[in-house]
Parts: C-alpha cells; sequence; structure tokens
C-alpha cells in the first residue's frame, strides 16, 4: 500500500514500453514504419480523449471530430498564412486548444443537460454543421479540395517529429491518467455508473459532465494539430463522422475506461487498417476491409464489452482472487476436518 | 404562383419518402427504447435489392414486392442478432446498431459493386402534366399518394385493431403491458419487421425519384430520418408525418432561395427544436 506509486509494476511496464518506443526509429530504419507509428500514436491521442466521455463519464457524443478538425485547421491555417516555425506552431496548437475547449464548453452546456440518445444526435446534428461550414467556407478552408502547407523546418526530419508526438503523448497520458483518480475523475465514474444517485448524493452532475467534454475536447484538439502536421495537408475530411467512428472503434475494441485501452485499440486498428489495404492487391475483398472491422465491432461490443484491456485486467484479477482462494481452501478445510 | 406549387410538389415528395423512413424508427424507439442506427442500412438495402430485381423482371410491382420482403427479412435477422443482445443498454445499442450499420453499407458493393446504379422510372409513371405553366412529374404526385396510402394503413392499423392498440399501449408503458400478459418482445419484433420493410419501401421508392443510388445514401437518410423523429417526438407516429412534410418543404424551399443553407436547414431545426423542447413538437409518450 505504501509503495512509491511511480514504482508500481503496471508503472514499470509502462516504462520500458516508452522507452521501446524511443528507441523504435533508430533501431528500425524503415521510414514508412515511423510515419506509421506516429500515425497510431496520434490517434492513440484521440482515442485517449474520447475514453474520457465514453468510458469515464459515459455519454456516446458523434461530435467528437468537430475538436479533432479544428485543431487540425488551426494549426493548418497558421502556418501556411504566417512563417512555418515552430513558434507558430505551438501558438497555433495553444489556439486550436483554445477554440476548442470554448467550443465543447458552449456545446456542453446546451446538450448535456439531454438524455444519451438525444445528446448522440445533437452532436451529430452540431459536427454535421460544422462540417458543412468548413465545405461552403471556401476562402478559408478550400472546402473538400482542402490544401497542403509546409511544417516547421524541424519536422522535415520524420523521427524528430515521432519523438516530439512520443513526448506529448506521455504527458497527455500522465495527465489525463491524474484527471480520471483526482476526486473530480471519481465524480465522472459515479456518473457512469448511476446519474441519478450521483445527483441526488448533492453533485450537479452537468458542471462534472461538461468539464469531462471540455477537457476531451482540448486534447482531441491538439491530436488534429498534430495529425495535420504529420500529412501536411488538411480538408475537411478531418470533421467527418469517419474520424469519430475511428475513435469510437478503438476505445471499443481497446477497452472502455482504461486509458491504456484505446491505446492499445490505436495500434490494432491503424496497424489493421494498413496491412489489410496493403493485402486488397492479392485478395480484392479486402478492400471492403470495413466489413471485417464492423463485424468484429459487433462481436466486441456483444462478447466484450469491455474490450482487450478491460477483459484482460478482469481476467487477471479473476485469477488472483482464485490464487488467493486456492491458498485459504486448505486451511478451512483443515478446520473442518478438524471439527 | 407555378414555382411555389413546383417546390411545395417537391417538398411533399421528399418527405414522404422521409415519413417512411421515420415512421418505423419512431415506433421502434417509442416501443423499445430501441434508437437503431442501422435503419440506414436497410434504406439502401431495399432499393438495391428492389432496383436490381425490377431491371430483371423489368416489372416495377415485382421490385417493390422485392424490397419489401428484403427489408422484412432483414429487420427479422437484425432485431434477432443485433439488438436482441443489447435490450436495456442505451449505449451498447448505440454503438452496436452503428456498427452493423457499417456491415450493411460495406455488403452493398460487395454484393452489387460500388459503383453508383442509374435507374429509370417505369413507364407507367414517366412523363409529366402540363397545366398551364405548371409541369408537375409524374412520379413525385405517385410519390405523394403512396406515401399517404401507407399512412392511412398504418393508422388504421394502430388505431383499429388489436395489435395497433398493443403497440399504442407499449409506446405508453411497456411494462404495462408485459405485465398484462402481452409478450411484448414479439410485438417488438413485429414492430421492427415492418419498420424494416418501410424503410426498404423508401428506399425502392427514392431510387427512380432520384434516378442513381449508392452506398452511402443510407447514412444520409437515415441523419434526415432522426431529424425528422426528434423534431416530431420520438414515439409518436403523427409527428412523424408532420415533422417529415416540415423538414421536406423546408428542404425543397431552402435549396431554391438560399441554396447554401439548404444542407443546413434540417440540422438548425432540429438543434432548435431539441434545446427548447427535448421531447418533440407532438410528443405523447413520456419524455
Amino acid at each position: 500500500m505504501n509503495k512509491p506509486i511511480l514504482l508500481s509494476r503496471s508503472n514499470i511496464i509502462l516504462f520500458i514500453i516508452v522507452l521501446a518506443l524511443v528507441a523504435f526509429p533508430f533501431v528500425m530504419d524503415s521510414r514508412t514504419l515511423t510515419i506509421l507509428v506516429t500515425q497510431i500514436l496520434i490517434f492513440g491521442i484521440l482515442a485517449m480523449s474520447y475514453d474520457i466521455l465514453l468510458g469515464y463519464t459515459g455519454i456516446v457524443s458523434f461530435g467528437h471530430a468537430m475538436f479533432f478538425g479544428i485543431g487540425a485547421y488551426c494549426t493548418a491555417i497558421m502556418l501556411s498564412d504566417f512563417e512555418s516555425t515552430i513558434g507558430v506552431f505551438i501558438v497555433s496548437i495553444i489556439v486550436g486548444m483554445l477554440i476548442a475547449g470554448i467550443l465543447s464548453f458552449i456545446v456542453g452546456l446546451l446538450t448535456l443537460r439531454l438524455k444519451s440518445h438525444f445528446f448522440a444526435m445533437l452532436t451529430m446534428a452540431i459536427s454535421g454543421l460544422l462540417l458543412v461550414v468548413a465545405e461552403k467556407w471556401r476562402s478559408v478552408t478550400k472546402g473538400n479540395d482542402g490544401f497542403t502547407f509546409k511544417a516547421p523546418e524541424v519536422f522535415k526530419d520524420r523521427v524528430i517529429f515521432y519523438l516530439v508526438v512520443l513526448a506529448l503523448l506521455v504527458i497527455v497520458f500522465i495527465v489525463l491518467k491524474r484527471f480520471v483518480s483526482s476526486p473530480l475523475g471519481r465524480v465522472l465514474i459515479a456518473v457512469r455508473e448511476n446519474e441519478q444517485r450521483t445527483k441526488s448524493l448533492g453533485f450537479k452532475t452537468l458542471y462534472y459532465k461538461v468539464i469531462a467534454s471540455v477537457v476531451a475536447g482540448v486534447i482531441a484538439a491538439l491530436a488534429g494539430s498534430l495529425y495535420a502536421v504529420s500529412l501536411r495537408f488538411v480538408n475537411t475530411s478531418v470533421l467527418t463522422m469517419e474520424i469519430t467512428l475511428d475513435a469510437l472503434l478503438m476505445t471499443i475494441i481497446g477497452g472502455v475506461g482504461t486509458l491504456i485501452g484505446p491505446l492499445v485499440g490505436s495500434v490494432v486498428i491503424e496497424s489493421a487498417q494498413h496491412y489489410l489495404s496493403g493485402l486488397a492487391r492479392d485478395f480484392p475483398i479486402f478492400e471492403r476491409w470495413i466489413i471485417f472491422f464492423g463485424i468484429i465491432y459487433i462481436l466486441a461490443v456483444i462478447f466484450f464489452p469491455k474490450g482487450i484491456v478491460g477483459t484482460i485486467q478482469t481476467k487477471y484479477s479473476q485469477w488472483k482472487i482464485k490464487r488467493n482462494q486456492l491458498d485459504v481452501a486448505p486451511l478451512s478445510k483443515s478446520k473442518e476436518s478438524s471439527k | 404562383m407555378d414555382l411555389i406549387i413546383s417546390l411545395v410538389i417537391n417538398g411533399l415528395a421528399t418527405g414522404m419518402l422521409i415519413f417512411l423512413l421515420a415512421s418505423g424508427l419512431t415506433l421502434i424507439f417509442g416501443l423499445m427504447h430501441v434508437l437503431n442506427f442501422a435503419h440506414g442500412g436497410l434504406f439502401v438495402w431495399g432499393a438495391y435489392a428492389g432496383v436490381f430485381s425490377y431491371a430483371y423482371s423489368g416489372s416495377f410491382i415485382v421490385g417493390i414486392i422485392v424490397a419489401i420482403l428484403t427489408g422484412l427479412v432483414f429487420g427479422f435477422i437484425t432485431e434477432k442478432l443485433i439488438i436482441t443482445p443489447v435490450y436495456g443498454n442505451l449505449v451498447q445499442q448505440i454503438l452496436i446498431t452503428l456498427g452493423f450499420m457499417l456491415v450493411l453499407q460495406e455488403m452493398i458493393k460487395v454484393v452489387f459493386g460500388p459503383n453508383v446504379v442509374a435507374v429509370k422510372v417505369p413507364e407507367l409513371l414517366a412523363g409529366s402534366w402540363q397545366l398551364g405553366d405548371i409541369i408537375i412529374i409524374k412520379y413525385r404526385i405517385f410519390i405523394i399518394f403512396f406515401g399517404f396510402i401507407i399512412f392511412g394503413l398504418l393508422h388504421y392499423m394502430l388505431t383499429r385493431t388489436k395489435i395497433g392498440l398493443i403497440v399504442r399501449a407499449g409506446v405508453m408503458n411497456s411494462d404495462m403491458v408485459q405485465a398484462l400478459g402481452i409478450n411484448i418482445k414479439r410485438i417488438f419484433l413485429v414492430v421492427f419487421m415492418t419498420g424494416s420493410a418501410l424503410a426498404a419501401l423508401a428506399g425502392m421508392l427514392f431510387a427512380p425519384y432520384s434516378g442513381a443510388i449508392y452506398a452511402e445514401l443510407g447514412m444520409e437518410f437515415a441523419i434526415m430520418a432522426f431529424i425528422v423523429v426528434v423534431i416530431g417526438g420520438m414515439g409518436s407516429f403523427q409527428g412523424s408525418l408532420f415533422a417529415a412534410i416540415l423538414v421536406g418543404l423546408a428542404g425543397s424551399f431552402m435549396a431554391y432561395y438560399v441554396p447554401y443553407l439548404s444542407l443546413a436547414v434540417n440540422m438548425i431545426i432540429m438543434v432548435v427544436v431539441l434545446i427548447f423542447r427535448p421531447q418533440g413538437l407532438f410528443t405523447t409518450a413520456k419524455g
């Protein structure tokens, strides 16, 4: 119990994984692989932010792409209009996060008082509206054609960008971990478990839900900014439902309410997407890899509602209990026999 | 004047198609609180199955029948395979039906090919009438009539037959109906299959109306139908007719007068309705 938290077993494992990830681009000198892993990490950030909503607060949002898109557009527009330096990049990330924060605050206040299915549809509608605005506002966004821009000079080296993304991911992970284990995060979990009860215990649940949605929105904007820089291109596809669905799939398949789960989900989905669409050359059926996703996803919702990480965690704790029982069992038996 | 009349006819025809889609959705929701995101998938399946059998047999009626049968079969499969395992869990229902929607949409591309399919209006309904300066396209009138006939039939079934009585009672309080010894789940299956058949029928009717069908159509129309269900009030059958006509008319007038707003107008209506009257305009069920 009094063990320093930093040295717990799971944290040591995480630390080793991070070290391996840092070493990875120097060991494997493959450009495509570095880009793929960068992509995985960026979507990992997005999926983690979605987990705050779905996993910890228990609300299904279909509008998460709008925050991601705002981040992407902020960075893209600022980098193409001003000089493309590191300074502008950092400022653009902060501006994107601010706008996303304000927007998610307003949207949250308006929508979170509704029940879950109304909320889901309303977020879908608002993010649809934003998509329409982006399509029509061609002078700024260039619509569906999108535009390319120069990334800061330093990021020409893919490895450096990869390391920056990795560092941000670690920071986001630690911050979110602290956030969900704070008293505030505990209230969010209570809202997920039983909102009525939490309300009757005297918590203003709307207030807590809005905080969760602001945090998730801000982090999603960060992921969007990184995504835009990694592609050096942006178009309206960053605002579409598909981004939200990706985040949703990653969170569900990885494991809701675990934070690690969405990262695992991001690894699974991004690499599957990469390799399955590669297979399409030999087997035409793989051009429709979304079908496999859909099926796996449905099966996951029915049979593994906790996802990969959640299932492992449950199995592990069951095994632990069983082991403890085995330790105790002979004792109780001997008591019986002595009677 | 002639302009307004043709815009009204346009709007009514679109509204009727959305109504066919939304009426099933609203009853499914009202009865079992199931939000079926896969409804749009049934719409496209109806369209594709109907159009292909229409092209194969050369008879529009065969196409309609095949579409309805497809809807019934898919409705049965969906209810048994997808909805039953997650009864009562709202979040999981949203997630799983969304996943099934993806599967349905991609399956279309596997079975019928990924290309846009062109559809011709059947000969009997092709062409238009000319009244003075007004040109009235026959097929649109046909859709409007067809829609009203379906509305009449459903209305009759809901208000005059025993199963309709059970369905209406179920929308008001399903636990009570169950307690009175009626297997509400079986009723729900029937409603679900009917709703799916209506969606498939809407798809089939839509195909010659637009002239072309493609797999992503389902999602677009499903969103429209959701908007209608929300505006009309979840579980309200008449509400969905009014809301569908409202959305159809708003869409067709906006497309003419303020084209850049036409995509957004329905979303705006829905946002306003949800914020100020979250239970919908015509709701009868509990909120």
